[in-house]
């Protein structure tokens, strides 16, 4: 297990941010082009960083706790390090815009099963819509 | 030579807010959602970075000639959170850029 411990911490990172996407409604796997755009040019600087920090000797990576694929002169499990920790933070931001709405929803919810319980025909779920993206 | 590694952690932060001033302007650092966003990130970045650096089962060592030797909690080097905050900080204001420049993508839909 010792090479794959880098890659798990990473996997579990994936895993535990996950929901935000899945449950709570954030959209960031699922604006890729959005993604891409946003994400190439951080791991491009921070990949840079890395290989110059690599190259003067500041930090460099266990052989027993990395898997040894190297890429472009990095462990792959730190070019994918650039991809999930943006990520993460993404996938934050999302949900942390989506309060307001997911807090809407969760009163509609209780209101509608209320509505339910007296014998009320529950009123139509209200479309939540791209207003997430306001700030 | 002062440490390397402490300098480049001060700078990149500094470096990322000069973008967002002088070029980005996304106004996302005068929000609060970017702040909680920060703030919990950096938290969950305490035990990654925890279980990178441990002593007895260390993935990323460091040059302790290149850090200020600060290190906390445990064995992290202050300076990985400059480096965590620059990177952070740089996609979120990326992403930020990137609204509605790229096509909405199925992003009126609710999952």
């Amino acid at each position: 297990m010792d090479p794959l411990r880098y890659l798990l911490i990473l996997a579990a990172c994936v895993a535990v941010t996950l929901p935000l996407e899945l449950v709570l409604g954030a959209r960031v796997y699922r604006q890729p082009r959005r993604l891409l755009l946003a994400l190439a040019p951080v791991v491009a600087v921070f990949a840079l960083w890395d290989l110059i920090a690599v190259a003067r000797g500041h930090w460099w990576f266990s052989e027993r706790y990395t898997t040894g694929v190297i890429l472009a002169g990095l462990p792959w499990e730190e070019w994918l390090f650039f991809l999930v920790v943006p990520l993460c933070a993404l996938l934050t931001f999302e949900v942390l815009g989506r309060g307001p709405q997911l807090l809407r929803r969760a009163r509609e919810a209780r209101s509608t099963h209320r509505r339910a319980t007296d014998g009320e025909p529950a009123q139509p779920q209200l479309p939540a819509t791209g207003s997430s993206r306001g700030r | 030579m002062a440490a390397e590694y402490t300098i480049a952690a001060v700078a990149a932060p500094v470096a990322v807010v000069g973008l967002e001033l002088a070029v980005l302007r996304t106004g996302l650092l005068r929000t609060v959602r970017y702040w909680v966003t920060v703030a919990i990130s950096l938290a969950f970045m305490v035990p990654v970075d925890g279980w990178l650096t441990r002593p007895d089962a260390t993935v990323v060592h460091y040059a302790e000639e290149q850090i200020s030797g600060l290190r906390a909690p445990w064995h992290i080097p202050v300076e990985d959170y400059g480096f965590g905050l620059a990177l952070i900080t740089l996609t979120l204001l990326l992403w930020q850029r990137q609204r509605g420049r790229t096509p909405a993508e199925g992003e009126a839909r609710d999952g």
